[in-house]
């Protein structure tokens, strides 16, 4: 074995860059926080041994478990409207009467590469309890104002729009080119044999692209329980009122730069750890699924 | 074909270390110059937009020929940068300022220099005593040196206070809103007249903390010992926090949000208790109602918010010369220049009877806020916070917010909360 590795050494060298840098920012960071994870730290100061303190704390910990149930909830508000539209975008954007694709295409994919804090002030603004410009909406129609960033499903509601607002092109264009991948033979056996567009769509379209279906579900899982920057901006360290917008890693930012509970941060990073595996496996069976 | 190969990676290699080794080039010219003038040294300073004059900083080039001054303007989120530093022991500076979450340093105090071994004693009766102690450990090591303070008072629109039939002139608002209960009465009657266009205060969190900024009990005693769940401030705190809530005088809108900005701008909040440094956050927010505000003596008594602090790092080779430039930056002088330039209120007294106090100040109506603010100061009371301070507040201030927000139970709330700092406590 070492000597293949010798034999080839100049092969190995040329690809080693990506294994020193890895080692240094991927598996260290990655190695600290499990040792980390089962210490006391403020961050400065010692660290003190703690056994499995921080995980059995973590599983009692209403407020843990709290921020885990807000992620869910923003997911499931963001990713299931977000991957519908973004499969309706991507299908008129690949349809020959479009004019203009190149720049439709360049439109929805600009949101993404916006600064995510000049949205959230942005989003602010458009949620704002009482001089907010939806509640002026609301207003003018004659409808009573809604408390957006009080009520618990409010600020989910305005997290999870951001999320879709940002990530909705991405996806398109991603779903864009999965649609350029079929053969368009097919659809042309599906005219000859009488398919109205509909028919060609979910009988053609749809399992087509269930590949391209299965990575964009995966991807904004995992994007979804990761949500730390629109909440943060949109409504602070503390998750707003009530704690409706804390999402785990929101939890785990406050807990270890706010509070200065390091050894307890890292904990909670591997118990989002563990979610989000658990979860990817749950939704890569769904979607997978019937075949 | 292998020597080709090698030649190749070494050259890639080659050209990657000698753009990494650019800088170090640069550094031996710049030892070359401090060798001329071998007897400079350097001192690098943290601070923070508005924390302390950028003026007075150029100024201490001149005042201390021998000291090169680095100073460095920290910005986003200055604690968390300046504790990954701490963490990481390198690259501290050597002198910086600190909020006043600085409590939070202390089980840290060691990566401190006690300012009192550097003889910080002598200094003493220029400052504040309250401001001075609060620099200082349980266990007496002095490990912040006072810089601005933020004393407590009522800020007021003397036209909603007149139409609603209250007294408007600072004076007589002074002398008949002394307590939070004659605060409330104006409230209500302010509600009379105004209904929900206007409100008496900002927002539930701000009452609680105003309560807490004129009283002492606290969270902890300077033990360490617990005592929030007993202290009777804490209580008298929720319960006027709670009471303005039920009462209807709150206008919902936090701090620091576009939101309490339009409220103030509109006319939906017609007063408030802040310190001091709200007085530019306030110019800034409501332009529209200049010359409308005043300042009157806070309902409940004196008390200080916030204000900043200036250290020494333990790692700085240079003690001694950076305490002379932190106590010349904070003599009494230069923070009378800080209040005049940026507004950062001194926590000298023996400059609060300087004319540059009384001067008039147009957002205000030609008031002199200055006067009422020095008064604030001089009475505030020494209070101990400790360094779980700011954890266990959190607890509390986002329930309360709760009460106001969701309308939670504030009495099953309060129980819960006891509960929650036990735990806290526990870990």
């Amino acid at each position: 074995m070492l000597r293949e590795i010798w034999k080839h050494r100049v092969v190995y060298a040329a690809i080693s860059p990506f294994y020193l840098l890895f080692g240094i920012f991927g598996l260290f960071p990655i190695g600290f926080s499990l040792y980390l994870a089962f210490h006391k730290w403020d961050g400065i100061g010692d660290m003190t041994y703690n056994g499995w303190g921080n995980f059995r704390y973590l599983v009692t910990d209403n407020e843990f478990w709290q921020a885990v149930g807000n992620t869910f909830v923003i997911w499931v508000y963001a990713t299931i409207p977000m991957l519908f539209f973004a499969l309706i975008i991507a299908f008129l954007l690949y349809a020959p009467f479009v004019k203009m694709r190149t720049l439709w295409r360049v439109g929805f994919f600009l949101p993404n590469v916006t600064s995510i804090v000049a949205v959230a002030i942005i989003f602010g603004a458009l949620f704002a309890n009482n001089f907010g410009f939806l509640n002026y909406l609301l207003q003018l129609l004659g409808l009573p104002m809604v408390q957006w960033l009080n009520v618990p499903w409010g600020i989910q509601i305005a997290i999870s729009s951001m999320v879709v607002w940002r990530w909705m092109g991405y996806n398109a264009i991603i779903y864009l080119a999965g649609l350029q991948s079929i053969p368009h033979v097919l659809y042309e056996a599906a005219k000859i044999d009488g398919a109205t567009g509909a028919q060609a769509f979910f009988r053609i379209t749809i399992p087509m692209l269930r590949p391209v279906i299965l990575f964009t579900v995966i991807t904004s899982t995992i994007g979804g329980m990761q949500l730390f920057t629109e909440p943060q901006v949109l409504v602070g360290n503390d998750g707003g009122s009530g704690a409706s917008g804390m999402t785990i890693v929101l939890y785990l930012y406050r807990e270890s730069f706010i509070n200065n509970y390091f050894g307890y941060g890292a904990a909670v990073g591997w118990g989002m750890f563990l979610i989000i595996a658990l979860f990817s496996i749950i939704n890569w069976k769904l979607v997978q699924g019937k075949k | 074909m292998k020597t080709v190969q090698w030649l190749v990676l070494c050259l890639a290699f080659l050209t990657m270390f000698s753009a990494c080794s650019e800088p170090s080039s640069s550094e031996s010219q710049s030892s070359e110059t401090n060798l001329s003038n071998r007897k400079k040294i350097t001192l690098t300073l943290w601070y923070w937009n508005r924390s302390i004059d950028d003026e007075l900083l150029a100024q201490a080039e001149k005042q201390f020929p021998n000291i090169e001054l680095k100073t460095q303007k920290i910005g986003g989120d200055f604690k968390a940068k300046l504790k990954t530093t701490l963490a990481a022991r390198s690259g501290e500076p050597d002198i910086v300022a600190l909020n006043d979450w600085m409590v939070e340093l202390f089980p840290s105090a060691d990566r401190f220099y006690d300012l009192r071994e550097l003889g910080a004693d002598r200094l003493k009766d220029q400052y504040l005593e309250w401001k001075w102690n609060q620099g200082i450990t349980p266990d007496g090591k002095m490990i912040a040196f006072p810089m601005d303070t933020g004393p407590t008072a009522l800020f007021y629109r003397s036209d909603l206070f007149a139409q609603a039939g209250l007294p408007s002139e600072p004076e007589k608002v002074s002398a008949s809103i002394r307590t939070w209960d004659d605060y409330m009465a104006a409230g209500e009657q302010l509600q009379q007249k105004f209904g929900s266009r206007s409100f008496l205060a900002d927002n539930i969190v701000n009452v609680y903390n105003q309560v807490l900024a004129q009283h002492t009990n606290l969270y902890f005693k300077p033990d360490g010992s617990y005592i929030g769940n007993q202290s009777p401030d804490i209580r008298l705190g929720w319960k006027t926090a709670v009471d303005f809530h039920k009462k209807h005088l709150l206008a919902n809108a936090d701090g620091w949000t576009p939101e309490w900005n339009a409220s103030v701008n509109n006319g939906k909040i017609a007063s408030f208790v802040g310190a001091i440094w709200m007085k530019q956050v306030l110019t800034e927010a409501a332009p529209d109602t200049a010359g409308k505000w005043r300042v009157a003596r806070a309902p409940g008594g004196d008390g200080n918010l916030g204000g900043s602090f200036i250290s020494i790092l333990k790692s700085s080779k240079h003690p001694k010369e950076a305490f002379e430039v932190l106590t010349w930056l904070q003599n009494p002088e230069h923070q009378l220049e800080a209040y005049h330039k940026i507004g950062l209120f001194p926590s000298t007294p023996g400059v609060y009877d300087d004319p540059i106090m009384e001067t008039p100040e147009p957002f205000f109506g030609g008031q002199a806020t200055g006067l009422i603010f020095a008064t604030s100061a001089r009475h505030v009371k020494s209070s101990y916070f400790g360094e779980r301070y700011p954890v266990i507040h959190g607890i509390v201030t986002r329930r309360l917010a709760n009460v106001a927000k969701q309308d939670a139970n504030p009495d099953a709330l309060w129980t819960e909360t006891m509960d929650r700092i036990e735990r806290e406590l526990q870990r």
